[in-house]
């Protein structure tokens, strides 16, 4: 699990601040959950599922664009061509699924993109930008830097537990849980430990404030995503 | 200028009972360090030279929990009165493992990281930046994922962290444990530089070459307290059998000796065919048609980092699934389960492979043979605990051991499942002299006991103290081949550099 | 209140917190296997509990567990669920810290209960088929398929699933809460690192 390490996505031809990508966010899920699929809200949904795709193709995700277009599209043909020729729970299931993906796919590209275009010190500086307190950003920078670790230590531990051929996931999963879990925790403990002492000697201090290298700033194209945001949040209230 | 008036700690620690205990510290501590001046602080593990070390940079009394008496003073100020934020402005940490020390995944929001601290002004900071990238020639450094450096291009990232805050004082604890000879080498230059820009140096560390024309002082500590003072003149002449009578670590690697006693060869060989094998980036990987080696032996493996070391233990021991190479043990042709079945590798960081409740259950859980009983297993697992010393700790947990400890703890499950070759990555990193030692004389017994057993190390002192063959990788490919002796010393020392010679 | 934590508390809440989430996310991948998914709600929790369990042994402030549940509430948010999640992973901590206040953040019959209780937010990622959520749903199927056609599909996902889910939730909680005090016991006392 690698959260945008490097802030340079050489070649992004659309860079948004991070507080524009979390309104964006919360606007799609809203949407796409509660909206109906016509007039003017249809057209909303229709907005709401494009914003993903051109910020993906923006950062040359197109893996990912295309993914999304294949769920997408055969989610809609299937609703409406293809579900309506079934019956009983063979109906019910595929509806369900078409559903799902129609209602969810959106939000959780949306995430994928703000994943995939964002570092962690700028989601950081935005965080505190937005007055959020340190007990929450220093916490939050720790996570994302404790996730790449973590998955080091997994694969050392799963090294030597192949190597002494123990546990195996099906017969003894007790044991297998024990013996992942275990190591990692004692890991976690003394990590925390070792970190918490080399940050203090950093200087890091909970109540004072620090300053940020990296950049963050709201810039013209912020602007418009926020006040489009806005506008259909109105639109999407008033009907 | 840093005093020391008086100075005694101790840890309270909880023992395995819940009993509140003191454990180690130091003891009646008295000493001054002038501006500008390089301390080296040395002796066995747990000896008191890491205390030394928190007590400048202020985690001890601020972090870690104690009891404490006397005054640490840094330019008259007193550390226990300054928050611990303050006294950063002014002393530097670099500390032991590369793993714990960084706050942050880019390499620039970590070396900026200090400095964000204090609150300096963004531009300012990046401006130092630039200009300790060009100085320390680490642009390439800048911008990338610390997860992907090797452990000495991390240290020196945490180097120029330092350099950027530029504090007066700069303590180092154990540097040197995880590097090799090229970055023990860059390190070194970087510690020239600091002596040279008038910056205090104290430096806590069991590997001592590298120091020799930089120290100025050289403490060595026992239990606490410090027992012997070097001054300048007497470090640059100390001849390795001098320091070896005073438990240290030798000040110089050119008049280490062999030791020849041991050498009878087995006539069985170990054959790697094959071993090709090229990670996912495309980069790294090894490339060895065909290497051989005596059975019944230690070998050592060396060459840089990225030199396919590691690469090479994993294939060794069938870690990596698509990998086709074979070994052939004699008659026996070993494919990659099979290897997985009789090799066994010590790892660096042992306590990832403990699982266990207690230093038996880890033996025990270790014997595959079926036909045993539970009792005989128990009675199996108390005599190779009995050949390591371990038996006095059968039934503490592994985790309440010392790191030695729990390398023989691992070593011991090694044997108990009756592996033929043995795998140790890194086994000396960060030991002192009387622990090197110990495993120096491991090695040998598992050699006696006739395992065959492949040491992949940075440590010359190891590799003379009981090696019988080495194996020097270059690039992905084996670039020599050769037992220890008399006339292959020199090429031995040649690899190790210019301080070895 | 920020004044009363220290580096070290904020830095645990890290760590403990991806731990969690990891396990969490590890379990969850068992959920592609499709008789398995109906016990999410049962089998995250229980394992996920193992590692909370050491995390509360490690809590001595109040308000770090509601970071900790923010902190996977603003996680699952980045990541693409849908907005409930923040309220109900926020509400979860909040609900959790009351639990270990009780017992003063010592008892581990408190953790166990607190473990339980925690691991609420997990509906949080399921809420959207259900209630209002489901009823918007309907609503914009309404448009295309009548009436009926919604009836029947809303007897298929009637709302007591989502307090049976509860119940998993409670369940998986309280038996990984116990798990894990025993992993405690067996393994971090006898070491000394809890």
């Amino acid at each position: 699990m690698e959260i945008g390490v490097c802030s340079n996505k050489n070649g992004a031809f659309i860079k948004l601040d991070p507080r524009s990508k979390l309104l964006l966010l919360i606007t799609i899920s809203i949407i796409m959950i509660g909206a109906r699929t016509v007039e003017v809200e249809g057209v909303l949904r229709l907005i709401c599922a494009a914003i993903p795709l051109v910020l993906l193709l923006s950062i040359r995700e197109y893996k990912a664009s295309f993914i999304y277009l294949l769920l997408l599209g055969s989610a809609l043909i299937c609703e409406k061509h293809i579900a309506p020729y079934t019956h009983g729970i063979c109906n019910i299931v595929l509806m369900m699924i078409c559903g799902l993906i129609t209602r969810f796919v959106a939000g959780y590209m949306m995430g994928w993109y703000t994943v995939k275009s964002t570092s962690v010190s700028e989601f950081i500086t935005a965080m505190e930008r937005m007055h959020c307190p340190s007990f929450i950003s220093i916490p939050m920078s720790v996570m994302f830097r404790y996730f790449p670790t973590l998955s080091e230590e997994y694969k050392s531990i799963n090294d030597a537990k192949r190597m002494r051929e123990l546990g195996h996931p099906f017969s003894q999963p007790l044991t297998y849980i024990e013996y992942i879990l275990v190591p990692l925790m004692m890991s976690t403990v003394r990590i925390a430990d070792e970190l918490s002492a080399a940050s203090l000697s950093k200087g890091l201090s909970a109540g004072e404030k620090r300053t940020h290298i990296c950049e963050v700033s709201i810039r013209p194209l912020d602007v418009f995503a926020i006040t489009g945001t806005m506008v259909m949040f109105v639109l999407f209230l008033v009907y | 200028m840093i005093e020391f008036k008086n100075v005694s700690y101790s840890y309270n620690v909880v023992d395995a009972d819940g009993n509140a205990v003191d454990k180690g510290g130091v003891s009646n501590i008295n000493l001054n360090i002038a501006d500008g001046e390089f301390v080296v602080l040395t002796g066995g593990s747990g000896c008191g030279k890491t205390t030394i070390t928190r007590m400048i940079n202020g985690l001890i009394p601020h972090y870690y929990k104690g009891t404490m008496s006397g005054t640490v003073k840094i330019d008259g100020k007193d550390i226990s009165e300054r928050p611990i934020y303050e006294t950063a402005k002014n002393v530097g940490s670099v500390f032991q493992n590369p793993r714990s020390q960084f706050f942050n995944v880019n390499t620039t929001d970590e070396i900026a990281f200090a400095s964000e601290n204090q609150r300096r002004e963004p531009v300012d900071i990046k401006m130092s930046i630039s200009e300790t990238a060009s100085s320390m020639a680490i642009e390439r450094l800048l911008n990338r994922n610390i997860f992907e450096l090797s452990g000495g291009e991390k240290q020196i990232v945490a180097c120029a962290g330092i350099n950027v805050l530029s504090p007066d004082v700069i303590v180092l604890d154990e540097p040197s444990s995880n590097l090799d000879f090229y970055a023990i080498e860059r390190l070194k230059e970087i510690l020239q530089n600091w002596k040279a820009q008038g910056k205090t140096v104290i430096v806590a560390e069991h590997r001592l070459f590298f120091l020799r024309e930089l120290a100025d002082k050289l403490l060595i500590m026992q239990n606490g307290e410090i027992v012997q003072e070097l001054d300048k003149e007497k470090i640059s002449t100390i001849s390795s059998a001098e320091t070896e009578k005073l438990g240290i670590r030798p000040l110089r690697l050119d008049d280490l000796k062999a030791e020849f006693q041991h050498r009878e060869q087995s006539d069985i060989t170990i054959t790697l065919e094959n071993f090709c094998f090229t990670y996912s980036d495309g980069e790294h990987g090894i490339d060895i048609p065909e290497l051989e080696v005596p059975s019944k032996s230690v070998i050592a493996v060396i060459g840089h980092n990225g030199a396919g070391k590691s690469t090479l233990a994993r294939n060794i021991c069938g870690l990596e699934k698509r990998f086709k190479g074979v070994m052939r043990y004699g008659k026996k042709t070993l494919k990659n389960k099979d290897r997985l079945h009789n090799c066994y590798m010590i790892m660096q960081d042992v306590n990832h492979q403990l699982f266990t409740e207690s230093v038996k259950d880890e033996a025990v859980l270790s014997i595959t043979d079926k036909s045993l009983s539970e009792e005989e297993k128990e009675k199996k697992a108390l005599d190779i605990l009995s050949q390591l010393d371990l038996n006095e700790y059968a039934d503490i947990h592994p985790m309440a051991l010392s790191g030695g400890q729990k390398q023989r703890t691992a070593i011991a499950s090694g044997l108990a499942s009756e592996k033929e070759v043995m795998i140790f990555d890194e086994p000396t990193s960060g030991l002192d002299l009387s622990h090197m030692k110990q495993v120096s004389d491991e090695l040998i017994k598992l050699r006696k006991l006739g395992k065959t057993v492949f040491v992949v190390t940075h440590d010359l002192e190891l590799i003379l103290s009981c090696c019988d063959r080495v194996v020097r990788l270059e690039k992905g490919t084996v670039m020599e081949n050769y037992d220890i002796c008399e006339n292959n010393i020199s090429k031995l020392k040649a690899f190790f550099g210019k301080e070895a010679m | 209140m920020e004044k009363k934590f220290e580096i070290k508390d904020l830095i645990t809440v890290g760590v403990f917190s991806a731990l969690y989430s990891i396990v969490m996310f590890a379990v969850a991948c068992l959920g592609f296997i499709p008789i398995l998914m109906v016990f999410m709600p049962l089998l995250c929790p229980l394992v996920a509990a193992i590692p909370l369990m050491l995390y509360f042994s490690k809590i001595k402030h109040f308000g770090m567990i509601t970071i900790t549940g923010t902190l996977i509430g603003i996680l699952m948010f980045i990541i693409g669920h849908p907005y409930p999640i923040l309220i109900f992973c926020i509400g979860a901590g909040l609900l959790t810290e009351v639990v270990l206040k009780m017992g003063n953040y010592q008892s581990i019959k408190h953790c166990v209960a607190a473990s339980a209780v925690f691991s609420l937010w997990f509906l949080g990622m399921v809420i959207a088929f259900f209630f209002s959520f489901r009823d918007a749903y309907f609503a914009s199927i309404l448009d295309g398929y009548g009436q009926e056609y919604v009836d029947a599909m809303k007897s298929y996902t009637p709302t007591w699933v989502f307090f049976a889910m509860i119940i998993m939730c409670l369940v998986g909680g309280t038996v990984g809460g116990l798990l894990g005090a025993k992993v405690l016991k067996k393994h971090f006392r006898k070491a000394g690192m809890a």
